[in-house]
C-alpha cells in the first residue's frame, strides 16, 4: 500500500537534477543556521528559554489573550475573535464591505492559507494581491507554497522568467533573479499605492502591550500597510507572548533558525492605528484550543513557523513540499495535519526516517520526530495502518516469540541472497520497494557467538 | 455565547498543566568593540555604517555617499541637504520617487546591525518607499544584543516602531540574494 506521500514523492524524484538542487539548496540554509547558532555560546539556553516561555504562554492563553485584548483596545485597535476559518473569512469580508473595498494587499500569512481566505474572497469578487515576492510568483502561477518560509523554493528561475514574460512583459529569455525581482518591484509599487485595505499576519502578539510584531526581509508588510487607511492583522492564538522581554529571546532565534540570518531585515511593531485609520486584530482559534487537550502533542503549539524542520529533514529535502497532503509540509506539517484530521492526513506520517534531526534543531524544542513516532503507533486504531506491513510485523512477532523457529529461519536466510529477484522484490515486500535489501551473512551472530568467534575489543 | 466567550471557555476546559513563567536569565553575548561589531553585522546584512568624525559635515558625508540623489526627504533640522520636508505632503503616495530619506533612529544593536526606529514622521511610508535610506543615531547609543534592546524599548510609547537591519531583500528566486525587493536598496547608518 503506497501512501499519497510516496506516490507524490516519486513524481518529484523523477526529475533527478531538480531533486538534487532542492536537497542541496535547503541543506545550504541548514548550514547557514549552524554557523549562526555556533556563533552564540548561549544558543542552547535560548532554545530552552523559548520552549519554557511557550509552555507558559500556551498554558495561560485565557489570561494572556484577555490581557492582549485589553491593551490593544486601549491602543485604539479593534479586536475580533474567530472560532474557525469560516468566521475568520467572514470577519475579513465584513471589514472590506464596511470600507467599500475591492483590493486587499497582503503580506505572507500561513494562517490565511489555513483558512482558505484568498479562495473565499476571490469567489466573492474581491481582488487579493500577495506582496511577498515568492507568494506573488505562486499567485501568478496559481500554486500554493511548498515551504512556509521559502514558498517558491521548488520553482526554477527559468520558469519564473518565462511566467514573467507573459504577465509583466519582461525580456525574453532573461531569468536573472535581480532583473526579475526589480521587475516585480516596479509592478508592486503601483499595487501598494492603490490597494484599499492592507492585511498582514503576525509572528508575535505581545500581551503586555497589545502590539503585534511582523518579521519580513522584503519590507512588504510595511509597504503594504503604509498607504491604505485600514490594516487587518490576523494571528493564531498561540502567537501570544507575555511581554517584550520574551521578544528578546524569539527575535534572536527566529531568523537564525529559519534562514541563517541574525535577524530579518524588518521586525515591525504595530501598536496603534495610523492617523485617521483603523487597525483590526483577529485572534483565531480554528482547532488550536483542541490541541491544548492533548498533552502528548501540546508542544506543536510552540511553533514559531521558522521552517527549519523542513530545511533539515532528509525526507522533505528530497521529496519537496507538494509531496505532503497537508498545506504545511515537513515535520511540523505532519504533526499539525494529524492534529487537524488524522483520518485525512495520515499519509504523511510515513514521510519520516525518525532521524530526529528536526527535534534537535527546533528553536522552541518541539519533539517533532517523537510525536510522529507516537502517531504511527496509533495508525492501527484509526484504521490507517498499512495492511502488508501489518502482515509482515505479525509474522515477525510470531517468529520473535519462538526462538527455535527464529534460529532455524536465520540458518536458511542466506538462501535469499541467491533467490531470483522476482521472489524478493515483489508487491508483498514493502521493504523491497525503492531500495536494495542487504545480503544476509553466511553465519548468524548467534552461531558466531556460540563458536566463540566474537572477540571482546 | 460570543465567539470570544466560547473560545475562552474551550481554552479553560482544555488547559491541563499550567506551566510557570520562566525567569529569563542567560549570559548573552557582548562585545568589547560594539561599534566595530555593529558595523560588521550591518555590512553582512547588506548595509553600511560610518562614524561621523570630529569636524566632518554630516550633509557633505551624505552627499558623498549618495551623489546622484535628487529628491531628498528629511524633517530633521540638521539635514540641510534635504530638498523637501516629507511631513508637508498630505498623501503618503506623494512620497513615491523619493531618492533618499534621512531619518533618526533610537539605537543600534551590535549582534545583528539592526536599528530601532519609532515613527517620527507623518507617514511611515517614508521609511520604505525611498530608494536610499540614511539613519542617524548617536554613537554611544549601541547595545550588545536583543535582550538589551528590548530593555530599552520597554515602557516607551509609540504608534509604530521597527528594527531595521540593512536594505529590503529577498532570496525567493532560487535562493539568490537580491537587494531592494520593495523597500530601500541602500541603507547607511551614520553614528554621530
Amino acid at each position: 500500500m503506497s501512501t499519497k506521500h510516496s506516490i507524490a514523492a516519486a513524481r518529484f524524484i523523477a526529475n533527478r537534477k531538480q531533486e538534487a538542487w532542492h536537497d542541496e539548496t535547503l541543506w545550504m540554509v541548514r548550514v547557514k543556521r549552524d554557523k549562526m547558532s555556533h556563533s552564540l555560546p548561549e544558543w542552547e539556553r535560548l532554545r530552552e528559554l523559548a520552549c519554557d516561555i511557550k509552555m507558559y504562554s500556551n498554558s495561560h492563553l485565557d489570561t494572556l489573550l484577555e490581557e492582549f485584548e485589553k491593551n490593544a483596545i486601549a491602543n485604539g485597535a479593534i479586536v475580533h475573535w474567530a472560532k474557525d476559518a469560516k468566521e475568520h473569512n467572514e470577519i475579513v469580508e465584513k471589514i472590506l464591505q464596511q470600507h467599500n473595498a475591492h483590493t486587499l494587499i497582503k503580506s505572507k500569512s500561513m494562517l490565511t492559507e489555513e483558512c482558505g481566505m484568498n479562495e473565499y474572497l476571490f469567489s466573492k469578487g474581491y481582488d487579493i494581491v500577495e506582496s511577498d515576492l515568492g507568494e506573488r510568483i505562486l499567485q501568478w502561477m496559481h500554486l500554493h507554497p511548498s515551504h512556509i518560509v521559502m514558498p517558491a523554493i521548488h520553482i526554477k528561475r527559468q520558469e519564473v522568467g518565462e511566467m514573467m514574460e507573459r504577465v509583466l512583459g519582461t525580456e525574453k529569455g532573461n531569468s536573472d533573479p535581480t532583473y526579475l525581482t526589480h521587475a516585480v518591484r516596479k509592478n508592486m509599487r503601483e499595487k501598494f499605492l492603490t490597494a484599499d485595505v492592507a492585511m498582514t499576519g503576525a509572528n508575535f502578539a505581545v500581551a503586555s502591550t497589545g502590539e503585534i510584531v511582523v518579521c519580513t526581509n522584503e519590507g512588504n508588510a510595511d509597504m503594504g500597510t503604509s498607504f491604505p487607511k485600514v490594516h487587518i492583522a490576523t494571528f493564531g492564538m498561540e502567537k501570544i507572548v507575555p511581554n517584550q522581554e520574551a521578544l528578546g529571546v524569539f527575535t534572536r532565534l527566529l531568523a537564525r533558525s529559519g534562514t541563517g540570518q541574525p535577524i530579518t531585515s524588518y521586525t515591525s511593531h504595530y501598536r496603534k492605528p495610523q492617523d485617521g485609520g483603523e487597525f483590526h486584530l483577529i485572534i483565531v482559534d480554528n482547532g488550536r484550543s483542541d490541541i491544548l487537550a492533548k498533552p502528548d502533542h501540546i508542544r506543536t503549539l510552540n511553533c514559531i513557523r521558522c521552517g527549519e524542520c523542513m530545511n533539515t529533514c532528509p525526507v522533505y529535502r528530497r521529496t519537496g513540499g507538494y509531496s505532503y497532503t497537508y498545506f504545511i509540509p515537513g515535520p511540523i506539517g505532519i504533526n499539525l495535519g494529524m492534529l487537524k484530521n488524522p483520518e485525512e492526513y495520515s499519509d504523511n506520517v510515513s514521510a519520516c526516517s525518525l532521524c530526529l534531526s528536526c527535534s534537535n534543531v527546533c528553536p522552541v524544542k518541539i519533539d517533532l520526530g517523537e510525536q510522529i513516532y507516537r502517531w504511527r503507533q496509533d495508525l492501527d486504531k484509526i484504521g490507517k495502518a498499512s495492511s502488508e506491513k501489518k502482515v509482515m510485523s505479525g509474522g515477525m512477532k510470531f517468529l520473535m516469540e519462538r526462538p527455535a523457529l527464529f534460529n532455524t529461519a536465520l540458518k536458511f536466510a542466506p538462501l535469499v541472497n541467491k533467490s531470483p529477484r522476482f521472489m524478493i522484490y515483489n508487491g508483498l515486500n514493502a521493504w523491497g520497494k525503492g531500495r536494495e535489501l542487504p545480503t544476509f551473512a553466511k553465519e548468524s551472530f548467534n552461531d558466531m557467538w556460540k563458536k566463540n568467534k566474537i572477540q571482546k575489543p | 455565547m460570543s465567539s470570544k466567550e466560547s473560545i475562552l471557555s474551550r481554552i479553560r476546559s482544555h488547559t491541563g498543566t499550567r506551566y510557570e513563567q520562566p525567569e529569563i536569565t542567560l549570559d548573552a553575548i557582548h562585545y568589547e568593540d560594539k561599534t566595530g561589531q555593529f558595523s560588521e553585522s550591518l555590512k553582512a546584512a547588506g548595509g553600511a555604517a560610518v562614524v561621523l568624525q570630529a569636524g566632518e559635515d554630516i550633509n557633505e558625508l551624505i552627499r558623498k555617499h549618495f551623489p546622484d540623489a535628487k529628491r531628498i526627504a528629511s524633517n530633521l533640522s540638521e539635514i540641510t541637504c534635504a530638498t523637501f520636508d516629507p511631513d508637508s505632503v498630505s498623501d503618503p503616495r506623494e512620497l513615491n520617487n523619493t531618492d533618499l530619506a534621512i531619518v533618526e533612529g533610537c539605537f543600534g544593536v551590535a549582534e545583528n546591525g539592526a536599528v530601532w526606529i519609532t515613527q517620527q514622521v507623518k507617514h511611515k511610508a517614508l521609511y520604505f518607499i525611498s530608494t536610499g535610506l540614511v539613519i542617524l543615531i548617536n554613537k554611544e547609543d549601541l547595545v550588545n544584543n536583543m535582550h538589551e534592546a528590548y530593555k530599552r524599548v520597554e515602557g516607551t510609547d509609540y504608534k509604530y516602531g521597527f528594527f531595521v537591519s540593512g536594505p529590503s531583500k529577498t532570496a525567493d528566486i532560487e535562493q539568490a540574494l537580491v537587494f531592494g525587493a520593495h523597500g530601500p536598496m541602500n541603507v547607511l547608518v551614520i553614528l554621530r
